[in-house]
């Protein structure tokens, strides 16, 4: 499980160097704090980001929303963002409101507004609303990344370092190569999220990664994955293996 | 000889109008047609033809009774307008046409003897002298002619001048003779004098110059007395002509001058008839100009009298249009009263919300300054447990003036409209947590015990600052407003699918009625300061009422004096699938 990394493009230091120390108290990464503009971008592209945390005014001028545009127009550079401002001049809003998806976060605010608005920027960028707050889900699957309510702060786990999935319940156990955690989601919504290609059913309550399928032993209804994990193989669900390219 | 037959030819011209004269001068007729315009009043034409006829104007007369003819089929007005008629023609000389109206007048009619004896003079005129013999005969076959001697003696009259006509002297004397007799009773000058030459010019045609002498002298000596100037000229000449028979050449002279002079005098008469009818004319051609004066003074009179009522209209719809417009202005100028009191009302109202904030303001940096010095003072002495709480203390004015000045930042935006306002989903438990954060050293200070119970599945629609704004506010309220040791609770309640209900309770000490009342009004700022140090403008609730409002929620107040307070918040849900 990895922490969130963060890019702050803040103008004034007293802002940025409160907002570091709240998202480190937080277990958040800070990717960097960019003062403008162009280093705003050259940050951007030259680390892995998650989340940009944005003043509206960079210098006086509404740079953070021209930055927001410019890594809106380029297709899958774009990451979830949450606009900083003190005013609330409607025209600065009126602008911002179209670098959807959109979510600011009004000056002053405490560590639990920093930390709300930066679950609800994720939120809205992967388009699944009131996951983070609720008592039914904490998780929010993207292509690359389930992201993963941990206490009060967020926490990134790579889909493609996912062995198979363990479904109780309203749990689910992901199982790493390295480690083994409890998410809350149901299966069906799991399922849904999740890239069918990549991920089968085995059992009624197993989800396996095929990329880490290292054999399968359809005799013993067994399939063993990287690390010698052992999963078992129902005879409900072993059509997958059908499709599957398998080498002669 | 030959002036025998000058003289009967001048009394033949003469014979006419001696009868019509004596005609019009018929009282009888008169009164029967004063009774006939009575009884016919509303004959309009016949009116004005009988009128016509006693002023003996004939062509009037003419007219009025052909119109009638045409317009009336009653038995007695048809002989009326022919008698007219006929009478009209005669004296027009057209007596074939008199001859011809006069015809068809029936025998009823009351002059019918008139009208026959007129029928018989026309006949003669027209030299028939069978036709007007046969006439005359008939004429005083009637039976009413005995009682009208007047009548009685034209008729004889007619028949002897007939008979002289045609030769028959004997007859002709003898009715003359008849004719005379009658007159000479009725005493009438001029019918007398017409006698009397009739029979003159009888004898002196037969050469019975020793009758038709006396005749003559009569004739003369009558014709003195008679005003006629033609009758006096004609009565001189015959004179005149007998005395040249008798070659009495000296009294012949005398009569002829004297003949003479009446001529000249009727002469002069015509002149001055005529300079009269000039002088008619030239009458008549001023009245014209007269009447056309009059007419372009009409005209005039009329465009005047237009142009009057033109210019009366116009300033009547000047005046309407004045009211109008008058009327307009004092319901204007009252619509502007009644904005200007409420708008100094409001004025008012915001001049002393603003005294009491900055009021508070200042006491607020005040305390803050006082606090600071006292600070650095015990900083000096090195007192770290003063120093913590005297820091504490500062944060807690900071921050009172902080939301002070927030609110009015805020209710500010709202009044000119500037305000983002942006709904989408929003998680409640969260938004509660992030309020208490800041008030957390607050609520530690008044050791007040907080809990937050909002269900943690509730998402409200609505705008996040403006919310947190309004709870800010409240738990600010509840806080202040809370004893040392009091507890404030936040719970959410079910009403329905649609709402969400936030309880914010507190132990404080609570509000009774009226307050409640008056912080609920509309557009009311409770400007009161009974407690310099909890009560403030109000400008905070006002401000939750109007986000609350804009936010599509409810507000309700429950509260008694130390029983604490209960408010009561409705929020639209968030719809499942949004």
């Amino acid at each position: 499980m990895d922490n969130i990394n963060v890019l702050i493009i803040e103008d004034t230091a007293e802002q940025s160097d409160a907002l570091i120390k709240v998202l480190r108290q937080n277990n958040y990464a800070v990717a960097g704090v960019a003062a403008n503009f162009t280093d705003a971008l050259k940050l951007f592209y030259e680390n892995t980001i998650d989340i940009i945390i944005i003043d509206v005014f960079l210098d006086g001028k509404p740079d953070g929303i021209t930055f927001a545009e410019s890594i809106n127009i380029i297709p899958n550079a774009s990451k979830p963002f949450v606009f900083l401002t003190s005013s609330q001049d409607r025209q600065i809003f009126e602008r911002a409101k179209l670098t959807k998806p959109f979510s600011f976060l009004m000056k002053p605010f405490n560590e639990l507004e920093i930390l709300y608005a930066l679950e609800m920027a994720v939120e809205k960028f992967y388009a699944q609303t009131n996951v983070f707050l609720s008592e039914e889900q904490d998780t929010v699957i993207s292509s690359d990344f389930l992201f993963i309510k941990k206490k009060k702060s967020l926490k990134k786990v790579a889909i493609q370092e996912i062995l198979y999935i363990e479904v109780e319940e309203r749990y689910c156990n992901i199982i790493t190569e390295k480690e083994k955690f409890v998410i809350l989601i149901s299966l069906t919504k799991i399922n849904d999220l999740l890239d069918k290609n990549k991920f089968v059913r085995t059992h009624r309550n197993t989800i396996v990664n095929i990329d880490k399928i290292e054999e399968i032993i359809p005799a013993d209804n067994l399939i063993l994955l990287k690390g010698n994990h052992k999963i078992n193989l129902s005879d409900t669900y072993k059509d997958f293996i059908k499709k599957m390219n398998i080498l002669s | 000889m030959n002036n025998k037959w000058i003289l009967l030819f001048a009394f033949l011209i003469l014979i006419i109008p001696g009868f019509l004269f004596s005609q019009s001068t018929d009282a009888l007729e008169k009164s029967i047609l004063k009774k006939k315009a009575v009884e016919y009043k509303k004959e309009i034409n016949f009116i004005k033809s009988q009128s016509f006829y006693q002023k003996k104007e004939w062509d009037s007369t003419l007219i009025y009774s052909m119109k009638q003819l045409s317009s009336t089929n009653k038995k007695e007005l048809i002989d009326f307008s022919h008698y007219f008629r006929g009478t009209s023609f005669i004296q027009k000389k057209l007596h074939k046409e008199a001859k011809k109206e006069l015809l068809l007048i029936s025998d009823k009619f009351e002059f019918y003897l008139n009208a026959r004896i007129l029928l018989a003079t026309s006949f003669l005129e027209l030299r028939e002298f069978k036709a007007a013999l046969l006439h005359y005969e008939n004429v005083l076959k009637l039976p009413e002619i005995s009682k009208q001697p007047h009548h009685l003696s034209k008729a004889y009259e007619g028949l002897g001048i007939t008979y002289f006509f045609l030769e028959k002297y004997d007859s002709a004397e003898n009715y003359l003779v008849k004719s005379l007799e009658i007159k000479e009773k009725q005493k009438n000058e001029t019918e007398l004098l017409n006698a009397y030459n009739a029979m003159a010019n009888l004898y002196y045609v037969q050469y019975k110059d020793s009758q038709a002498i006396p005749y003559f002298e009569k004739a003369y000596a009558l014709s003195k007395k008679v005003k006629n100037i033609s009758k006096k000229a004609m009565a001189a000449e015959n004179m005149a002509a007998v005395e040249e028979n008798r070659n009495n050449y000296k009294k012949a002279l005398a009569y002829k001058k004297e003949s003479d002079q009446w001529k000249d005098s009727l002469n002069n008469q015509n002149k001055v008839w005529a300079v009269a009818d000039f002088e008619k004319k030239f009458a008549v051609a001023q009245k014209q100009k007269e009447i056309k004066v009059l007419q372009v003074e009409n005209e005039l009179k009329n465009s005047q009298r237009n142009g009057f009522f033109f210019a009366a209209i116009g300033l009547l719809l000047l005046l309407t249009g004045g009211v109008y417009l008058y009327s307009q202005k004092v319901k204007n100028s009252k619509i502007i009263l009644l904005q200007k009191n409420k708008l100094d009302e409001l004025n008012a109202t915001k001049d002393q919300l603003f005294s009491i904030v900055s009021h508070d303001l200042r006491s607020s940096v005040h305390a803050l300054k006082a606090s600071n010095a006292k600070l650095s003072e015990t900083l000096e002495t090195k007192n770290y447990d003063e120093l913590n709480q005297l820091i504490v203390q500062n944060s807690g004015i900071a921050n009172s003036a902080y939301s002070l000045l927030d609110n009015l930042l805020h209710w500010a935006m709202l009044q000119t409209k500037q305000l983002y306002f942006h709904k989408e989903s929003v998680h409640l438990h969260s938004i509660v947590q992030q309020i208490e954060y800041n008030y957390k050293p607050l609520l530690l200070d008044k050791a007040l015990d907080f809990e937050n119970l909002v269900s943690k599945n509730v998402f409200i629609f609505v705008d996040l600052d403006s919310v947190k704004i309004v709870l800010r506010n409240l738990l600010d309220n509840a806080i202040k407003f809370s004893k040392q040791n009091g507890k404030i609770t936040f719970y959410t309640q079910e009403i329905n699918t649609d709402l969400c209900q936030l309880i914010i309770e507190d132990t404080g000490i609570g509000m009774n009625e009226i307050t409640i009342e008056e912080l609920l009004q509309e557009n009311e700022l409770l400007a009161k300061k009974r407690n310099s140090e909890n009560i403030g403008t109000g400008l905070g609730l006002q401000l939750c009422k109007q986000m609350i409002k804009k936010n599509g929620g409810t507000i309700a107040i429950e509260s008694a004096p130390d029983k604490g307070t209960k408010m009561n918040l409705s929020f639209p849900k968030t719809k499942n699938n949004g």
